[in-house]
């Protein structure tokens, strides 16, 4: 376990911050550089080949409101990826087909390459199937991130419910990164794509979120100074109001939103401080639940993904435009990370080709946090959510919803 | 048989009429009138001495049939449009308006379906209050009792004996075709709606004892004015139970009536329709905005812009009894969810129109700076200071502006991405130093360029392709900045109280023209009143010049010409 770089209020950080003032003018002079270096398909870059993730430093930021109330929709929540051909030297987590066959001699693997025995893979005794009991099978361990580098945050520092294990460093060079569910699932198809430079949680993240199934806001109230503030309430919750798009997709700042009243324990009420131009909540406990549907009341397939994440920060650099980018960082309970795909039962097995098995047992291995006392052994594991939000209006709660007719 | 006529005019007066019940206020105790009237009223003779026809417009019609057989019944259909006149009101053109085959086809249509909707099994215990003795048989006795009143509604009179006989004759007639009572009462009541007494309000005259030899409307005309006039609705029992009282053609009697409608919650639907009428509010149907230039233009932004503009003028003029001049530069308006982004402001409730107040010298005062206004008068991509100016001038301060010729160049004004020409301020300075084209700009784009710190949806700038926007503007010799100074400048200006003063009056009269005396004391009596509408509404309906016929009337009464009369030469 590497040692986490403090900044000099005690919070651990991935972003530059003025104590490092000279890597934090190396990196600004060396940005367009890097930026050039990694469209071109080399070294680390973040999504979309911008600096999307680390935050851009706090340039010329604007007065905040005379009543400190400020207002956010999340427009992306993706896992933040790093498209390095070195994260993944064993290749992508295999299928279900693809690991089935590699448990056969190679003459017999490429016999039954087209055959559909595969399929018996995915079911054990009494009906189970891998996804909807992967602790009833044993499965290896999936294709892990071999690379030392990795977006996230620093979440371990004076905790002591922790297991060991390798910290990242990201791109930018923030040592003490934990971020053990990127390890973990960083090498499937899901997360880095058939060509390794794409990433399928970004573009369905980013459906999610467009189609307004889920919509999460951000408010902040006594906000003194964009620059520094050591006194910021932060509301980061659900709302079940979509957002404003325009005919390309595009979201559009100044729309409203109200805090959801459906999932009260997804109202997070947090602690911040703005050091620098950054927002940084203290550790607390952030739950989020992602509701899966179109309908009004988005009960369609209802609440299918958790985000319930203790030890949890977000990180949020002001930017001169008046958005908010940065991270959220936790530890989250091992088999919340696979929970979509263990209720899609055998179909996310057959059709999606997920060995869930083995990705709760790369998942168990890998956990780092929240450890049980009892038996010692660390049942969550680290994980960060990059978060980019623009200006919106917020209602807190309570709120009524229907006004005049 | 067994006939309950008078639960009947209860119910049509309490229950799908409750809306009209104005009673409340007491003026002219029509809840007794409800109760009381005769329930199937008929006139001897019809009515003579027609001095003018108005189609009722879609919301007129809508209303009338919401308001006698209640808004559950379903209007759906297209209305064929009534001609604006140029510089004028719907309302005048609604005199002129013929109606086209195809026009025609679509009252059938409709007509069709209300009158199935009437009769249908879910409403027609509403208005059918007797039993058929066959309900497969013809009953004259009780289609006679039912569409007796209903007729009296529709037609906003009496229905003559002679009308009573053809349509009770008419559904007897069906029944053997429709093997039903009920259905031959939808035929009968079709017939109603797509009769020209239902949908042309006709204007009926009589000898005006104070002018000899004149003519002033009669009573039943009177009581179609006043509803049309104040409830965009038609008369109801109240309403014709004083005309049938000769009430209306008594100066004092007409006076509390009409103050009683003003009074009445409808007055608000009345203004709406004015409004709609004097801001032309149908070309919003025409209005579209390139989805490229401004993103936040949606179906939602469009289908909350005239509302939005109704509300506020409404709220101010209605609800809190305000100064018409003060309806460009209150700072009151209600929002949307949908509205909120377009004006960048928070908007706390997520279904529905909540208040919304901006600050103090806010540019966004008054009905003009609305993003509704502000959009309606722009062209798809882009702001038009010369469009704003002319609607200002010619909707709000009755001063028509021409044309333009039919060989403009407007490629200078068109170009909004010549960085030579940032502004629209710049671009039409350039448009109009031809001498053909400025006369018209000086009259209209000062007072436009005022408002140029608004987008083409209505949406707040400062800068245009970079360049800061000037809204200095003027109105003649006065001066002014932005849409605030417009809406102090326009407030002041006393040509806008004298437009609403005569566009009520010619809404009120349907005629594109009002005596300059008319609406010099109705004007008077509007500032004397602290110009709210209710007083220029009720001044109008209440003035008896606006009754006067001019001209004489018809010499014989309108007689129904059959195509076979045509064809052996009978007139």
């Amino acid at each position: 376990m590497t040692r986490p770089d403090h900044n000099h209020h005690g919070v651990e950080t991935a972003m530059p911050q003025p104590k490092n003032r000279a890597r934090l003018i190396r990196t600004l002079c060396l940005a367009p550089l890097a930026a050039g270096a990694a469209l071109a398909g080399a070294g680390p870059m973040a999504p979309g080949g911008s600096r999307a993730v680390a935050e851009t430093a706090p340039q010329a930021l604007p007065a905040p409101p005379a009543n400190g109330v400020m207002g956010f929709v999340v427009e992306s929540f993706p896992p933040p990826v790093i498209f390095d051909k070195a994260a993944c030297p064993d290749g992508p987590v295999l299928r279900l087909r693809d690991a089935y066959l590699t448990t056969l001699p190679p003459a017999e693997a490429a016999r039954l390459r087209l055959d559909r025995r595969w399929q018996a893979y995915a079911f054990g005794p009494n009906g189970s199937n891998v996804c909807t009991n992967p602790d009833m099978f044993d499965r290896p361990v999936q294709h892990t991130v071999r690379s030392p580098n990795a977006w996230g945050l620093n979440l371990s520092q004076g905790l002591d419910d922790t297991c060991p294990h390798e910290q990242f460093t990201t791109p930018t060079g923030e040592k003490g990164i934990d971020n053990q569910e990127y390890r973990a699932m960083g090498c499937t198809l899901e997360w880095r794509g058939v060509d390794g430079v794409s990433n399928d949680q970004a573009t369905g993240m980013r459906q999610f979120h467009v189609s307004g199934e889920w919509t999460q806001v951000i408010l902040l109230r006594g906000v003194d100074s964009l620059q520094n503030d050591p006194d910021v309430e932060v509301v980061y919750a659900n709302t079940p109001d979509r957002p404003v798009l325009d005919t390309q997709g595009k979201w559009l700042r100044g729309a409203s939103f109200t805090v959801s009243d459906t999932f009260p324990r997804e109202r997070n009420v947090l602690h911040g401080r703005i050091v620098d131009g950054v927002l940084t909540t203290d550790p607390a406990d952030i739950k989020l639940v992602a509701t899966w549907g179109q309908s009004a009341q988005r009960d369609l397939r209802g609440p299918r993904s958790k985000f319930d994440y203790r030890h949890a920060r977000l990180r949020l650099a002001f930017q001169p435009d008046g958005s908010l980018k940065g991270m959220l960082g936790g530890y989250r309970p091992v088999a919340d990370v696979i929970i979509s795909g263990m209720l899609g039962g055998a179909g996310t097995a057959l059709v999606a080709g997920h060995d869930c098995a083995s990705e709760m047992k790369t998942l168990e291995t890998l956990a780092d946090g929240l450890k049980n006392p009892k038996t010692g052994k660390c049942e969550g594991i680290s994980g960060a959510q990059q978060i980019n939000a623009i200006p919106a209006f917020v209602t807190d709660l309570p709120a009524p919803r229907t006004a005049a007719r | 048989m067994s006939l309950k006529m008078k639960t009947f005019a209860l119910g049509m007066a309490a229950v799908p009429l409750a809306g009209l019940a104005y009673v409340a206020a007491g003026a002219i105790h029509a809840d007794a009138a409800a109760v009381t009237a005769p329930p199937a009223p008929t006139l001897a003779a019809p009515l003579d001495n027609v001095v003018g026809l108005r189609r009722l417009t879609e919301s007129q019609y809508r209303n009338t049939i919401a308001d006698i057989f209640g808004p559950d019944v379903v209007v759906s259909g297209r209305f064929e449009p009534i001609v604006r006149p140029e510089h004028g009101l719907i309302a005048a053109g609604a005199r002129e308006a013929s109606l086209s085959p195809a026009g025609l086809e679509q009252y059938d249509a409709m007509a069709r379906n209300i009158a199935g909707q009437v009769f249908g099994e879910a409403h027609r215990g509403q208005f059918v209050r007797c039993t058929p003795a066959d309900p497969k048989q013809a009953d004259a006795a009780c289609a006679s009792a039912v569409l007796t009143p209903i007729g009296r509604y529709l037609f906003r009179r009496p229905l003559t004996t002679e009308e009573q006989a053809f349509y009770v004759k008419l559904a007897g007639d069906t029944v053997g075709n429709t093997g039903s009572f009920y259905k031959s009462l939808e035929l009968a009541l079709a017939a109603m709606l797509t009769s020209p007494k239902f949908l042309y309000v006709i204007e009926t005259a009589e000898p005006d004892p104070a002018r000899p030899g004149q003519m002033r409307l009669d009573n039943y005309s009177r009581a179609s004015r006043l509803a049309l006039l104040l409830w965009d609705s038609a008369p109801n029992e109240a309403l014709l139970t004083a005309a049938a009282q000769g009430r209306l053609t008594d100066q004092a009697q007409l006076q509390t009536t009409a103050a009683a409608m003003v009074r009445s919650e409808r007055f608000e639907q009345g203004v709406r329709a004015f409004f709609s009428d004097m801001l032309l509010f149908e070309k919003f149907g025409e209005l579209s905005k390139d989805p490229i230039v401004y993103p936040y233009f949606n179906t939602e932004v469009f289908n909350t812009l005239p509302e939005q503009m109704l509300r506020t003028i409404t709220d101010h003029l209605v609800t809190r009894g305000g100064d018409y001049r003060q309806l460009f530069t209150t700072n009151r308006t209600f929002m949307t969810r949908a509205l909120g982004p377009v004006y960048q402001v928070q908007v706390k409730h997520s279904y529905g129109w909540e208040p919304y107040e901006f600050a103090p010298g806010d540019d966004r005062a008054g009905l003009l700076g609305q993003a509704g206004f502000l959009a309606l008068y722009s062209h798809s991509g882009r702001s038009s200071p010369t469009l704003r100016g002319r609607a200002i001038r010619e909707l709000l301060m009755c001063q028509p502006v021409p044309n333009p010729p039919g060989n403009v160049n407007f490629t200078a004004v068109q170009d909004t991405t010549n960085k030579a020409m940032p502004t629209a301020r710049i671009r039409l300075d350039a448009h109009s130093t031809d001498a053909v084209c400025s006369g018209c700009h000086k009259i209209t784009d000062p007072i436009g360029l005022s408002l140029e710190r608004f987008d083409g949806i209505g949406a707040f700038r400062t800068t245009e392709n970079g360049a800061a926007i000037d809204t200095d503007g003027a109105i003649g010799a006065a001066r002014f900045q932005g849409a605030e100074g417009l809406g102090r400048t326009l407030a002041a200006d006393p040509q806008t109280t004298q437009c609403v003063t005569t566009r009520a009056i010619e809404y009120a009269t349907g005629r594109n023209e009002a005596a300059d005396s008319l609406v010099e004391g109705i004007e008077k009596g509007f500032a004397a009143d602290k110009y709210t509408i209710r007083s220029l509404f009720l001044r109008v309906a209440t003035a008896p010049e606006a009754y006067q016929v001019p001209g004489k009337p018809l010499d014989d009464a309108v007689k129904h010409v059959t195509m076979a009369a045509i064809r052996q030469g009978r007139p």
